[in-house]
C-alpha cells in the first residue's frame, strides 16, 4: 500500500466565480495529525468538506483511503469521523439517543453499540449526562459529545473543524487531551484551526492557507526556524527610533518588521541582539522564543481579514 | 440518484423525536377535523337537508378525510422539514455519515406520509363513530391506499417548496394561495357541478379534486373506470414531484 492516506493535486473548489480553494496540493500520511491553519475565509473548511465527501470537487484530484472523494462516497464516510464546527447534535434526543442513532447509522449491532457508548461516555466524561437533553449541556459538553459521536464508528480518519473555537480554557485543554489520546490509538487526524497554540499542541504537520491557497506546509518547528528564526525581540517604541535601534544592531544578522507601535526583530541568536538592545536602555522590551503565530502572521499579513 | 435503505434512519430519528410530541399532535390532528365536522356537518348540515339522498355529514367525511391527510403531510414537509434542516441542522448531521441527501429527503417525505396517515386514520375512526364509513370492508383498505398516495404527493410538493424557502414566511404563498383555497375548490364542501365552466376546468387540475372524487366513490360504493385514471394521475404526479423534490433539495444541501 502507498503511504498516503489523503492526496490532493491541483484541487479547486469554486462557488460561482469565487474560488474558495484555488489549486492546492498536499499529502497526508497515516497516523499523523495534519492541521489547516488560516484566517476566516481561507478555504480550510471547504477543503475538509471535500475530504469527507459532503462537497463536490470542482477540479483537480482528491483521494481519501485510495478512493476519489466524490460526494456520497459511502465507503469513505463509513471510515471517517467528523467533528463539525456547529456540533450537529440532535436537540430532540438525549445524549444517549444521539449516540444510539449514530451507532445504528453505522450498522453497529445493539449489544456492541451499548458497550461502545458506555466506553465513549466515560472517555468524554459525560456518563452522568447520558439521559439528559442536549439543551441542558454546556458548550464544552456539547463539543465532547460531538467527539464521542465522531468516534462511534471507530474511524481511521478523524476530521475536526475548529475543535475548540468558542470554548473556555478548561474545556479546550480537555478536548486537546482527548484528541491526542485518539491519535495515539492510531487514527489519522485532520483539523482546521485559527489558534496557533492548538496547532502546536496537536499537529505534526501544518499547512498555512490564505485566500484559497497553501502558502507554506511543513512541521511547525521547521516552519518557525525557516521563516522566523529561533527567537523574537519585541520592542514597543515609536517608529522614529527605528533608525537608531537598527543602526545600533549593525553587523548582527537580524530581520525586522514594524507594526504600529511595535518593532519586531526576528533572530537566529537572540542573546547577542539582547545584549545590544540592553545597552540602549529601552523601557518596553520582550525577548521570547519564536512561535507558529509569528510564522502565521508573517505569511498571512498582520492586517485584519474581514 | 443515490438512494438506499438508509432513509429508514431518518424515519426512525423522527419517530424518536416525535415521542415527545405525540400528545399535542394527536390532539391537534383529532381536534381540528372533528371541529370542522361538527361545525360544517352538524351545524351547516342541519340547514341543508339531504345531500344526494344522504346527510351533509356523509357528503363531507370522504373529502375531509383526504384533506386532513393533505394538510398534515404538507405541513410536515414545510415547517417540520424546515426546522430540521435549518434550525436543528439535522440534514448536515446525517450528511457526514453514509446516509445520502436522497436518503434524508426520502426519509423525511415518508415520515410526512406517516404523519398524514395518522391524521387520516384518526379522522376515519371519528367518522366511523359518527356512523359514516366506506361502502364495503374493502373500502377501508382502498381509503388507506388513497391516503398514502395523497400524502406522498403533497409531501413531495411541499418538499419542493421548502427547497426554495429562505424562511418561514415564504410558506405563506403556498399555503394561503394554493393549499387552503384548494380546500374550497376541490369539492370537499360542495359538488363542483354548478361552477362556471372555466372554474370547473381549473378544479380538474387540482390533485385534491381527484382524490376527493375517488374517496367519495369509495364511500358511496359507486365504481366507474375513470376513477382508475384519476388514481393513476395521482400516483404519476406524486412520482414526478418526488423526483423534483430530490433534485431541488440535493441542490440546496450539497454545495
Amino acid at each position: 500500500m502507498d503511504n498516503e492516506l489523503i492526496t490532493a493535486k491541483d484541487l479547486i473548489k469554486k462557488f460561482g466565480d469565487l474560488a474558495a480553494v484555488d489549486g492546492i496540493s498536499f499529502t497526508i500520511e497515516p497516523g499523523l495529525c495534519f492541521g489547516f491553519l488560516g484566517p476566516n475565509g481561507a478555504g480550510k473548511t471547504t477543503t475538509i468538506r471535500m475530504m469527507h465527501c459532503v462537497s463536490p470537487v470542482t477540479s483537480g484530484t482528491l483521494t481519501v483511503f485510495g478512493h476519489p472523494a466524490n460526494v456520497d462516497d459511502r465507503k469513505i464516510k463509513a471510515m471517517t469521523g467528523v467533528i463539525p464546527q456547529d456540533n450537529y447534535l440532535d436537540a430532540d434526543l438525549t445524549v444517549r439517543e444521539n449516540l444510539l442513532l449514530f451507532a445504528d447509522v453505522f450498522n453497529i449491532k445493539k449489544a456492541e453499540a451499548d458497550a461502545r457508548i458506555a466506553e465513549l461516555l466515560k472517555f468524554v466524561e459525560l456518563e452522568p449526562k447520558a439521559d439528559r437533553q442536549i439543551n441542558e449541556l454546556s458548550g464544552g459538553m456539547k463539543r465532547r459529545l460531538s467527539i464521542a459521536k465522531a468516534l462511534i464508528n471507530q474511524p481511521r480518519l478523524i476530521i475536526a473543524d475548529e475543535p475548540t473555537t468558542g470554548l473556555d480554557p478548561q474545556a479546550r485543554h480537555m478536548i486537546w487531551q482527548r484528541l491526542r489520546q485518539v491519535k495515539r490509538q492510531g487514527a489519522t487526524m485532520v483539523l482546521t484551526t485559527q489558534y496557533m497554540e492548538e496547532a502546536e499542541q496537536l499537529c505534526d504537520r501544518v499547512a498555512i492557507m490564505n485566500e484559497g491557497k497553501i502558502l507554506k506546509e511543513g512541521r511547525p518547528s521547521d516552519l518557525i526556524v525557516e521563516l522566523i528564526g529561533n527567537e523574537v525581540v519585541e520592542i514597543q517604541i515609536a517608529a522614529e527610533e527605528d533608525k537608531k535601534i537598527l543602526g545600533h544592531l549593525a553587523g548582527i544578522a537580524c530581520e525586522h518588521e514594524r507594526v504600529g507601535d511595535m518593532l519586531f526583530l526576528y533572530c537566529r541568536d537572540g542573546r547577542s541582539v539582547m545584549q545590544k538592545i540592553m545597552e540602549l536602555q529601552l523601557p518596553r522590551v520582550i525577548h521570547r522564543p519564536a512561535s507558529l503565530e509569528d510564522v502565521f502572521l508573517k505569511l498571512t499579513g498582520r492586517n485584519l481579514i474581514e | 440518484m443515490n438512494l438506499s435503505y438508509r432513509f429508514y434512519y431518518i424515519v426512525k430519528r423522527n419517530l424518536w423525536s416525535y415521542k415527545r410530541f405525540v400528545v399535542p399532535t394527536v390532539l391537534v390532528s383529532l381536534g381540528e377535523p372533528l371541529l370542522y365536522l361538527i361545525a360544517m356537518g352538524l351545524g351547516l348540515g342541519a340547514y341543508m337537508g339531504l345531500f344526494g339522498g344522504k346527510s351533509y355529514l356523509s357528503f363531507l367525511v370522504p373529502g375531509m378525510l383526504i384533506t386532513s391527510v393533505m394538510l398534515a403531510s404538507a405541513f410536515e414537509c414545510l415547517y417540520g422539514t424546515f426546522v430540521r434542516m435549518i434550525h436543528e441542522k439535522m440534514f448536515d448531521e446525517f450528511l457526514v455519515t453514509p446516509v445520502s441527501a436522497e436518503d434524508i429527503v426520502t426519509g423525511d417525505i415518508i415520515w410526512a406520509v406517516m404523519r398524514g396517515m395518522v391524521s387520516g386514520l384518526l379522522m376515519l375512526m371519528v367518522s366511523v363513530l359518527l356512523g359514516i364509513h366506506p361502502a364495503s370492508n374493502w373500502g377501508y383498505l382502498m381509503v388507506v391506499v388513497l391516503m398514502a398516495a395523497v400524502g406522498f404527493l403533497f409531501a413531495s410538493l411541499s418538499m419542493i417548496v421548502t427547497s426554495f424557502a429562505p424562511n418561514f414566511d415564504f410558506f405563506n404563498y403556498y399555503t394561503e394561495l394554493f393549499l387552503t383555497p384548494m380546500f374550497f375548490f376541490a369539492g370537499v364542501f360542495f359538488p363542483l357541478d354548478k361552477m362556471p365552466a372555466a372554474v370547473k376546468l381549473i378544479t380538474q387540475l387540482l390533485p385534491l379534486t381527484h382524490a376527493v372524487k375517488i374517496s367519495r366513490a369509495i364511500y358511496n360504493g359507486t365504481f366507474e373506470p375513470f376513477l382508475l385514471a384519476r388514481f393513476a394521475a395521482l400516483l404519476i404526479a406524486g412520482a414526478v414531484l418526488y423526483f423534483f423534490a430530490l433534485y431541488f433539495m440535493k441542490r440546496r444541501l450539497i454545495k
